[in-house]
């Protein structure tokens, strides 16, 4: 549905520093797709937004909609933004205040190049967008006098009324309060799935990626990273950085005693000290980052059998947060520097400064190339 | 689209992004055209003829420097400039610290009779230079009532004050110059933040310490800009020069021009242009170091909450002197001249306030004004030359305001090729337009149509102004989400930037015509008796001792203006109306 094809477009900036844009990205979209762009700010993901909606020129590349060309750097082909048919909601949700909600959801068909529509059809097409929004009945009001989250609603109202074949989402619930954006990111997921249109999406909140994505583009200085469904992006990460910005993660640097045997295990001698066995996807050599999930990790008293075999490094509490249906600890590794984050259940309380064991299994343990 | 088809529309659409961008750089193009149509000829008129031998039938002839050089040997040439040079900073200094005391007074200390600075700023809005000029000097003349009554009280025949004096020109020009001061610096104190003065207080300063060492430190860069503003106004001034300085032997840089044009025969073009030149220059360089000044102004300005009055200082036991002031400031910039005017208009000819003249007191000039036909057509040509120059301006503005504001292909040209009007002095303006008019085969010169377009020409800067920022404040997005709806540049200018910069048009519509209204230096040069316009009409009435028609035609006039005054101040947020600047 959506193909991007080496596409590129950076900022300039003075040399050997990367200002914004983005670089080299492609990925093929089935149609229906919910698609997530996820990095921080700054890494590149609205300019490749931008340049799907025809609002950024990319300086290489191709886009496709379907089979329609969009852009092609090679040839010079550009398609204006209006004639993309494409929706998309802004940021700021855009919500013109001089019209009506009316008038602003029934924009895009008054204006529309590929047909004329009759006042009838544009009633009822707005009906059913409004209605789809859940913002049946709010046709006549102003634009103004709308809250954020209404505010919302009408921009997405506005971006799905002609039935376009692309949705473009630009960090959509990043100014609303935090309760409003849970019911909202079930809202927007049930109604891309309803009208079956291919999404994509951007955002730096990586919750919100995980939770509603079909595929996750995970972006870093301009740089894709890694694409691929959310269970894979977490559970396989395939960098250091992936790792530690998708979901909380323990990082280890240390060297790889040599390759991995034949279960797929590898021995990392840690920096600092200690040696820890590992799981590793790829093929991993010299320097290597282990990453290890909180939740991965079993805390056991001093001289308590730790149950799982594998790893097991000593330490001692340094903080413990009650957080409800966890405890939240860190804990002071006897060798090394890096402080571990660990989850522990609520009925297995440790004080601060206890002695404790921590233990966790190779596999749950995943050597991955150093990120710069 | 499908593969087949894609070679042959390869070249039809090889269009950039950012939305049809075609449709955007076929009007930068045409706004261009039209632009350098507009700006460049008065230019390069003027250096032409500042080089050039002008015939006896006034056409150009060949290369010379004599112009130049005549001009720089003139003896005169450093009287003009001493004396411009003097008037301007004494007229600044007086009008800064008449207006400033007044705004501060008024936005940050419990001062009484507040609203009558308000009223006095917005009437002399909309009341034309020369009129409040001719009331002043009737009121400082010989025949004034200052001067009578000293003659009364001391028996002496000679008067107390000459208005037609290098002093009379400051005192003038610097009351002129005070409700604009006003006006603006109002604004920058009332963004001033209370806070800061507080700290200072809760640090144990006292109010004077304070508000020297705080709010007033605090407010300098904007004060700096605004004074070297009212400088360059003050050296392209042409009303006070010409109606005080002129009759008093007092020549300064602008009236040296208009003598050469209009007390000169056959008229000095060369002199004029050579001498245009030079001053374009000047004004020019003194405009880059108001741009640097500028640019700092907003420098120590915080943003405060909306609707947020900074607290006010008690002036105690003192605020009888604050009253003072503001009452001082109403009665000499509204009540007084206002007064004259009544006086004048009510009698059949100039004389001193006395009571026997009551007895003449009648309503004959108001009858003759408002029956003539002379006074109509001045009313309606100024109306028009006004109205189009106001609207021609701002489609300019609204068009080139937006593509540069959005940074699009040509903004900066387009921004600049406005902006260059602004290095203008009206007189300068009057006549580089003169010449051009007089040398294109289509007979503009002299009709009312030329003054529209030199006005549209010398206020479009102001028109810019308002827009460009207008555009700013509009969220891009807003903009974006119109082409991703599917509407072409155009359309999207139409539906959703236009009624968005409704506000900021309106405002640098009813600026521009405003003062467009007011202008006198242009029009001295460019009407004939065909296409007189208020200002230059109510000039001939001074000149020719019609005093009492002058005046009760200058009442309706002003009267008329101050209802659009009204309307500009009312229908302008605060921060717009200081866009001008």
């Amino acid at each position: 549905m959506l193909t991007l094809d080496h596409l590129t477009k950076i900022y300039p900036a003075r040399p050997g520093e990367f200002a914004g844009g983005i670089r080299d990205a492609s990925i093929v979209l089935k149609p229906g797709a919910f698609f997530t762009l996820l990095g921080p700010s700054g890494c590149g993901k609205t300019t490749t937004l931008r340049c799907i909606a025809g609002l950024e020129r990319p300086d290489e590349g191709r886009i496709l909609v379907g089979d329609e060309v969009m852009f092609d750097g090679a040839s010079g082909r550009s398609v204006p933004l209006h004639l993309r048919n494409i929706g998309m909601v802004f940021q700021s949700y855009a919500i013109w205040p001089h019209m009506s909600v009316f008038d602003n959801v029934s924009f895009p068909m008054r204006v529309s190049k590929a047909r004329k529509y009759s006042t009838a059809e544009i009633r009822k097409a707005v009906g059913e967008a409004l209605d789809s929004v859940g913002l049946g009945g709010y046709a006549n009001r102003s634009a103004t006098q709308l809250s954020g989250g209404q505010q919302q609603r009408v921009a997405l109202a506005r971006a799905v009324v002609h039935r376009p074949k692309l949705l473009l989402l630009d960090e959509p619930l990043s100014n609303l309060d935090a309760s409003l954006r849970e019911e909202m990111r079930v809202e927007l997921k049930r109604l891309q799935r309803e009208l079956g249109i291919t999404a994509v999406y951007v955002t730096h909140d990586q919750s919100e990626a995980l939770a509603m994505s079909d595929v996750i583009a995970v972006i870093d200085q301009g740089q894709v990273v890694q694409i691929g469904g959310p269970r894979e992006v977490y559970f396989q990460p395939a960098t250091e950085f992936v790792a530690g910005f998708v979901g909380h993660t323990n990082i280890l640097h240390g060297t790889a005693t040599g390759p991995a045997d034949a279960r797929g295990v590898v021995a990392v001698e840690v920096t600092g000290g200690g040696r820890v066995l590992c799981r590793a996807e790829t093929p991993v050599s010299g320097e290597v980052a282990v990453s290890i999930r909180p939740e991965n990790i079993r805390l056991a008293g001093e001289g308590e059998a730790t149950g799982a075999a594998g790893n097991a490094i000593a330490g001692r509490v340094a903080s413990a947060s009650f957080l409800g249906s966890i405890v939240h600890y860190e804990v002071e590794p006897d060798q090394g520097s890096a402080v571990f984050r660990v989850e522990g259940g609520p009925g297995t309380p440790f004080e601060i400064g206890a002695r404790v064991a921590m233990s966790f299994r190779p596999e749950d343990a995943l050597a991955l190339p150093r990120s710069t | 689209m499908s593969s087949g088809t894609e070679g042959s529309t390869d070249l039809a659409a090889r269009r950039p992004a950012g939305g049809g961008v075609d449709q955007v750089r076929v009007m930068a193009i045409v706004l261009c055209v039209i632009l350098v149509a507009l700006v460049v000829p008065p230019v390069v008129i003027l250096i032409i003829r500042s080089v050039s031998v002008t015939n006896p039938d006034a056409t150009v002839g060949g290369f010379t420097l004599a112009h130049y050089a005549r001009f720089f040997t003139n003896p005169d040439l450093y009287e003009s400039l001493f004396n411009s040079v003097v008037f301007s900073v004494f007229s600044t200094i007086l009008a800064l610290l008449f207006g400033g005391t007044l705004a501060w007074l008024v936005e940050r200390t419990n001062t009484r009779f507040k609203g009558l600075a308000y009223v006095t700023t917005i009437i002399s809005m909309g009341t034309p230079y020369i009129l409040y000029v001719s009331a002043w000097l009737f009121l400082l003349g010989r025949s004034g009532p200052f001067n009578d009554a000293w003659r009364t009280l001391t028996g002496s025949f000679q008067p107390l004050f000459d208005p037609y004096s290098m002093w009379g020109m400051v005192l003038v020009e610097g009351f002129l110059w005070s409700p604009l001061v006003f006006l603006l610096l109002s604004s920058t104190f009332r963004q001033a933040n209370a806070d800061m003065e507080e700290a200072a207080r809760m640090s144990g300063a006292g109010v004077l310490q304070t508000v020297w060492s705080i709010s007033i430190k605090i407010s300098m860069p904007a004060i700096l800009a605004l004074a070297l503003f009212v400088f360059i106004r003050a050296i392209e001034a042409f009303e006070v020069p010409l109606m005080v300085g002129l009759p008093g032997g007092i020549d300064v840089l602008t009236t040296d021009v208009y003598k050469s044009i209009r007390e000169t025969i056959p008229p000095d073009l060369g002199y004029a242009s050579a001498y245009s030149v030079v001053l374009l220059f000047v004004v020019a360089v003194l405009l880059s170091f108001y741009g640097r000044l500028a640019k700092n102004a907003g420098k120590y300005s915080t943003v405060t909450g909306k609707g947020y009055r900074p607290r006010q200082f008690d002036l105690g036991r003192y605020r009888w002197i604050g009253d003072a002031m503001v009452l001082f400031n109403f009665l000499i910039v509204l009540v007084l001249p206002l007064l004259a005017l009544f006086w004048l208009s009510l009698l059949p000819y100039m004389r001193s306030i006395r009571l026997e003249a009551i007895a003449q007191f009648s309503l004959e000039n108001f009858a003759t004004v408002l029956q003539s036909s002379y006074y109509r057509e001045l009313a309606l040509h100024t109306l028009v030359v006004a109205a189009s120059a106001a609207t021609a301006g701002i489609v300019l503005a609204f068009f080139t305001g937006w593509i540069s504001a959005r940074r699009r292909t040509g903004g900066q040209v387009l921004d600049q090729l406005a902006t260059m009007p602004l290095v203008f002095p009206g007189i300068v303006m009057g006549v580089a337009f003169m010449m051009v008019f007089l040398a294109v085969p289509l007979p503009i010169y002299g009709s009312i149509w030329a003054l529209a377009i030199a006005y549209t020409v010398r206020y479009l800067p102001y028109g810019l102004r308002y827009t460009y920022a207008g555009v700013l404040q509009i969220h891009s997005e807003l903009e974006e989400a119109g082409g991703v709806s599917g509407a072409t540049p155009i359309q999207m200018l139409r539906r959703i930037v236009a009624p968005l910069l409704s506000p900021a048009i309106l405002s640098g519509w009813l600026f521009v015509f405003l003062i467009a209204s007011k202008e006198l230096a242009v029009a001295a040069l460019l009407s004939n008796t065909q296409s007189q316009v208020v200002a230059v009409g109510m000039y001939d009435l001074w000149r020719n001792g019609q005093g009492g028609e002058l005046a009760a035609f200058g009442l309706i006039w002003a009267t008329v203006m101050t209802c659009v005054a009204s309307l500009f101040y009312f229908a302008t947020r605060d921060g717009d109306r200081a866009q001008a600047l």
